[in-house]
């Protein structure tokens, strides 16, 4: 519910000015801007009324906690400050790789990072544990960007689903503009390792699905 | 203000299938209410003002506390910008903080809601005022968000206020105060009231038309949070089910209260904005008249009263949320800057 009402008011005219996005119309361009910035609210907030009122089987101060850390990784100081960031950098020709990993690190990875970390607390990690996996999830939010810059670049809108050449476009600073194409690829391949590196004291038959994870968005090509 | 007894021929409404709105109940009792005034504790040595105003200072400075600039500044000012306006009366969290007494919980418990419902409400502000909604250039005696920080940038102040609000509840709210078990139901209690089923449908509503009249928008627009300040005081104390259930609708008739007197102030004094009004948005006064508005506002004092009067047994601690209902009707004082 999270990402989606992230993506639709992303989509927006005054934001991204998507008009393409999961191989359909934007959710503005069927309903309207109005309609789309409220539903995007009413998502949110019924994320965490659904939260808080469906998640059986877990001890309130757990669920009281992974609340508290979603609202933390999609607010000021994740997602957002990643949104942020990048509109204050479009056009800015002088976004070096620093300034770019900000952007993906928040705007990206915040919520698989959340994602990750809420079912960890939610299954009963410890905090060591916790942070292992905050740790794989932050490498494959990074590189699942630069995946995507490498596939903006490479495929068609039909193939992508969503609006290709974009980037390009709108001179966005992306990381095959920065570093190349090749570069970029050596920098996904070490992403995936690092984030596979944090799985490795774990039950591998339990941390299947995450590796699995972790190869798909390395190799995805859409 | 002088009340006419003559009750008016009302005008066809739109009753909604399911439940009716608290203000089709007034039109509909109006006459009974008058009948009998049971006698309640004494308000008139209350000083609201005080109270009020004191509660402001302390919820202000624990806004300011809360929302400290950091990297990137542009969002934390937008965010503060709005929510720290001087023209904010904040009476979702004085509600608050006033239900949560009532039933022998400490404020320092209620506080972080209060602020909570503060962000919250400044987010749902925030986002009411853009240009593809309600189009607002000004809020709260300033410009509104958009037209000093950019759209884009009001879009995700609203979007980083949401979910501030409910860490800000988890991070500060002392649960020897307040069992978590507590937190989750005053969490999906704000959740709701923000909502597709609250303010947002209200919203929607207000923008789209539709075959319900403006009670149903002013309901779901203006009742949802007073609703939602009292019901969250009354679960941060423990309150009982029932209690609750008393909180929720006083909160309701408060709050729709609060906004059809503001109606028909903005009526009696400036015809302009009047017409503003029933262009864009629903305006009570602008659909009914005033004489209408002000029989139901009336009947919404009597019965905001009347939820408070099944709770004597707690004696001189109900007197605030009382005060709050001729506050709201009368308007005897200002707090904050009256300009909207």
């Amino acid at each position: 519910m999270i990402h989606t009402m992230s993506l639709m008011h992303d989509d927006l005219p005054f934001m991204d000015n998507d008009d393409l996005r999961r191989g359909k119309p934007t959710n503005h361009k069927v309903f309207g801007e109005d309609v789309a910035v409220l539903a995007g609210d009413a998502l949110l907030a019924y994320a965490f009324e659904h939260m808080a009122v469906a998640t059986k089987g877990v001890p309130s101060e757990r669920i009281v906690r992974v609340i508290g850390e979603l609202a933390k990784c999609i607010g000021s100081e994740g997602l957002v400050a990643g949104q942020v960031v990048d509109i204050c950098s479009e056009g800015n020709a002088d976004v070096g790789l620093d300034h770019l990993e900000f952007i993906h690190i928040h705007k990206t990875a915040a919520l698989l990072e959340g994602s990750v970390v809420l079912g960890a607390i939610l299954g009963g990690a410890n905090d060591q544990e916790v942070e292992k996996l905050r740790k794989f999830a932050r490498c494959i939010g990074l590189l699942f960007q630069v995946v995507d810059d490498i596939l903006d670049v490479t495929k068609s809108s039909q193939e992508l689903g969503k609006t290709a050449g974009k980037d390009l476009l709108a001179d966005k600073t992306t990381y095959p503009k920065l570093i190349g194409i090749d570069k970029s690829r050596e920098f996904a391949a070490k992403l995936n390792r690092e984030a596979q590196e944090q799985l490795a004291e774990f039950d591998p038959e339990k941390a299947a699905p995450l590796i699995a994870l972790a190869n798909y968005i390395a190799y995805r090509d859409h | 203000m002088v009340f006419s007894t003559v009750i008016t021929p009302s005008p066809q409404l739109h009753f909604p299938k399911t439940t009716f709105p608290i203000i089709q109940r007034a039109i509909r009792t109006y006459s009974a209410s008058l009948s009998t005034t049971p006698q309640r504790i004494s308000t008139s040595q209350f000083d609201l003002k005080t109270y009020w105003t004191t509660l402001i200072q302390e919820i202000n400075n624990k806004l300011d506390e809360a929302i400290p600039v950091q990297y990137p500044q542009q969002i934390y000012e937008a965010m503060r910008y709005s929510v720290l306006a001087k023209g904010a009366k904040r009476a979702p969290p004085v509600m608050c903080v006033a239900a949560c007494e009532l039933f022998g919980g400490h404020r320092h418990a209620a506080f972080p809601t209060a602020c909570a419902l503060e962000m919250v409400h400044a987010a749902s502000l925030i986002h009411d005022d853009l240009p593809c909604m309600d189009d607002d250039p000004s809020r709260r005696g300033q410009p509104s968000n958009h037209t000093i920080f950019g759209v884009d940038m009001a879009i995700l102040a609203g979007d980083a206020l949401f979910p501030l609000g409910f860490r800000h509840i988890v991070s500060h709210t002392p649960t020897d105060l307040v069992p978590e078990i507590r937190l989750l139901k005053v969490i999906a209690e704000i959740a709701r009231a923000v909502g597709s089923t609250g303010m947002a449908a209200g919203q929607f509503l207000d923008l789209e038309g539709g075959p319900n009249g403006v009670d149903f928008v002013q309901e779901k627009k203006y009742g949802e949070m007073g609703e939602c300040s009292a019901v969250c005081g009354g679960l941060l104390a423990g309150a009982s089910d029932e209690e609750i259930q008393r909180l929720r609708r006083y909160g309701r008739a408060v709050g729709v209260l609060y906004q059809v007197v503001d109606d028909m102030l903005e009526a009696k004094t400036d015809k302009e904005i009047n017409n503003k009004k029933k262009n864009k948005g629903k305006s009570y006064v602008a659909a009914y008249g005033i004489e209408k508005a002000m029989e139901v506002a009336e009947d919404l004092r009597a019965q905001a009263k009347k939820e408070l009067d099944g709770l004597e047994k707690y004696g001189e601690k109900v007197v605030p949320l009382y005060s709050f209902v001729d506050y709201a009707a009368d308007r005897g004082f200002s707090v904050g800057d009256q300009a909207q």
